[in-house]
């Protein structure tokens, strides 16, 4: 009885190993996410970086068969479209959640433009490694350590993310860049350089994100094929209270939510698809709707207002 | 701007609006005018610049397509009346945008409140069957469409006054769920059993199209968008409701204490903005898809949140604008055609457009 519930391929594990896999692209979106808002910026053109760090990845991965390689190379675009972003909102005062709009439309067409050939290409990309004793416990082997590296790396970045905004003289700058941005001048540190800086890196978190969705969990490229996930990141920095350890118990909530339709139908449970589908965003919603009164003590004070 | 144009508005009447036009003709303000519009022109070109870079890293030559882009959308009859058709929901999705707006809102929900304006459209459609037909059927749909996106807003003000989420997440991720309850429905429920199992509803009868006139080519779904930006100028600009928004988006803590009810007026403006969207989605439906399918009029109202920024949520500029987006949307087609580059690559000029636009700093008002 306990194995038919513990054991490697029950319904639990398979829901709890797929929201760990499939939560991670979002985890590192919302992790970078964290940062560009503690710095004062919201960023929604994430779901468009997302998207070319997908492409970036997925094409670098099938012409040089380096995965790694793809995800350097997500990163950089996704860094690179945030600077656009940056650029547009920090130096030139452009409306946050406007510019970020252009970006996703920016990104749909980049992606469609050099994405089109490689719609049926094949990539090797990350393979799932199991960690040695640790991925043979019941329950948490599985769920934890039978994954991508590239969820293993997230396991640590989230941390280092929380050291590095709460720990770091660098966190400490951005989130004074969010929070008092005339404090930072005054201090003799352009707000400005500070608040780019942040955005592009979260930028190449998204990046990287967008990486582990092409060449990770799905190893395919398709147009589109973030499907909302980058607006999900948004809406879960906020359910995280800008914290980026928080942030990942929400990742994997709608990793599993996204996860849960496939996995049901594979064990041949009749639910509407289409209901399952809906399933992250209404959950995300009502997520929101029970904890953002809490949730906005939280906020950055100068969120979405430009220098 | 000049000093000139500043007391404009304070004079009222015909009088003082000539002798205003009169100070305008000014050489100074007519330089500074064609100084202006030459930096726009300036400005849009740059957009055209950075596009063209992007194809030509295709092979693609720049100039060619944009000519072809230019033949297949403003001087081809066909084209033209394509553009007409798609700016009419573009446009009614951007003063989708325009109303919140004025009272401090930001509805990036025009796509969901579109689509299920379609949705509800193509309900109001099937549940009459050939009971009533023409005008009738019309007005039915607009109405239902018009029910639906301001239901789907609403769902979104709802969040806001009663759980304080922030209504441009809410109406965000809204979007998503509006594409799943269509699918839901024409997967299921609305499914055409004469459609061999294609997930499509039951077409429209063709008496129940929005009217084509002839010489463009083009439906009359354009009327509703021109009749609909009338409306919101003069809503916004005459009525005490539209001075109230104005009131709440200027500063909401000193509306509430000068005794407007606040909420209501929050819940009134998403609801017009879904209302609006949702007479866009049953434009769309009558007036060219004529039938549900999964993903129908998909970005048609993430264009709208464009066209709204682009003609800097000013209704008459946006109606500009949406024709704009419009006009590159459909030259997707031509890109495709001509060059053989994927026809959503124009989704990177529509992104550009904006983009160099916004780069432009906002002048400080006239006081």
């Amino acid at each position: 009885m306990l194995g038919t519930i513990l054991g490697s391929n029950t319904l639990l594990v398979t829901v709890l190993a797929g929201a760990v896999a499939g939560g991670t692209s979002i985890l590192y979106a919302a992790l970078g996410e964290v940062i560009a808002e503690r710095s004062g910026v919201i960023n929604v053109g994430t779901e468009g970086t997302m998207l070319v760090g997908c492409l970036a990845a997925f094409v670098v991965d099938v012409e040089t068969g380096h995965a790694w390689l793809g995800v350097l190379a997500a990163a950089f675009a996704g860094a690179g479209l945030a600077a656009v972003h940056a650029f547009m909102v920090v130096y030139r005062g452009a409306s946050q959640l406007a510019t970020g709009l252009a970006l996703l439309f920016l990104a749909l067409g980049i992606t469609s433009l050099y994405g089109e050939n490689y719609v049926s290409s094949n990539i090797t990309g990350f393979l799932s490694y199991k960690v040695p004793l640790l991925g043979s416990i019941p329950v948490l082997g599985p769920m934890l350590f039978d994954h991508d590296p590239l969820v293993y790396v997230s396991y640590g970045l989230a941390p280092a993310t929380w050291w590095f905004l709460f720990r770091s003289r660098w966190g400490l700058l951005i989130r004074t860049a969010g929070e008092r941005p005339e404090a930072l001048r005054a201090y003799g540190i352009s707000p400005a350089s500070v608040r780019s800086a942040a955005v592009m890196l979260g930028g190449a978190f998204a990046g990287v994100g967008g990486a582990q969705l092409s060449t990770a969990l799905t190893l395919t490229w398709s147009e589109d094929m973030t499907a909302g996930r980058g607006f999900i990141a948004v809406a879960l920095v906020i359910f995280a209270g800008w914290n980026p350890l928080r942030a990942v118990v929400g990742a994997y909530l709608f990793g599993g939510a996204i996860q849960l339709g496939a996995v049901l139908q594979v064990h041949g449970y009749q639910i509407n698809q289409f209901v399952l589908d809906a399933l992250p965003y209404v959950l995300t919603l009502a997520v929101l709707a029970v904890l953002e009164r809490r949730q906005n003590q939280f906020a950055p004070e100068a969120l979405g207002q430009n220098l | 701007m000049s000093s000139s144009s500043l007391p404009v508005d304070n004079l009222s009447g015909l009088g003082g609006r000539l002798a205003a036009a009169r100070d305008r003709l000014t050489w100074p303000a007519l330089r500074h005018a064609a100084i202006r519009s030459g930096w726009w022109v300036g400005v849009y070109l740059l957009a055209l610049v950075i596009f063209g870079a992007f194809v030509l890293t295709r092979g693609v030559d720049p100039i060619s397509m944009y000519l072809s882009m230019w033949h297949q959308t403003i001087t081809n009859t066909y084209g033209f009346g394509q553009v007409i058709d798609k700016m009419a929901p573009f446009a009614l999705a951007g003063l989708a945008v325009v109303v919140p707006a004025r009272a401090g809102l930001v509805n990036i929900g025009g796509e969901g409140q579109l689509v299920i304006g379609a949705t509800a459209a193509g309900g109001v459609s099937i549940a009459l069957g050939t009971h009533l037909t023409g005008w009738a059927a019309i007005v039915l749909m607009a109405l239902g469409g018009m029910a639906g996106g301001a239901a789907w807003a609403g769902i979104a003000a709802l969040l806001k006054l009663a759980g304080n989420v922030n209504e441009a997440i809410a109406t965000l991720l809204l979007n998503y769920v509006a594409f799943d309850v269509l699918s839901y429905l024409v997967y299921g429920p609305w499914i055409n059993p004469a459609g061999n199992g294609q997930p499509v509803s039951k077409p429209l009868p063709s008496s129940d199209y929005l009217p084509t006139v002839a010489s463009v080519q083009a439906n009359i779904g354009i009327l509703f968008a021109v009749a609909a930006a009338v409306a919101v100028i003069l809503a916004l600009r005459n009525t005490r409701w539209g001075f109230a928004l104005r009131a709440v988006g200027g500063n909401r803590e000193a509306a509430r204490r000068a005794g407007l009810k606040v909420p209501m007026l929050l819940l009134s403006a998403m609801l017009v903005g879904g209302a609006l969207a949702g007479l866009g989605g049953m434009v769309q439906y009558a007036g060219v898809e004529g039938q549900l399918v999964p993903g129908v009029a998909a970005t048609f109202g993430y264009t709208g949140f464009l066209a709204s920024w682009l003609g800097r949520h000013q209704p008459a500029k946006v109606l500009a604008a949406a024709f704009l987006l419009a006009a590159i949307a459909v030259s997707g087609n031509a890109l495709q055609l001509s060059s053989g580059l994927p026809g959503e690559a124009v989704n990177i000029l529509l992104g550009v457009v904006l983009l160099v636009v916004l780069a432009q700093r906002p002048r400080p008002r006239a006081a």
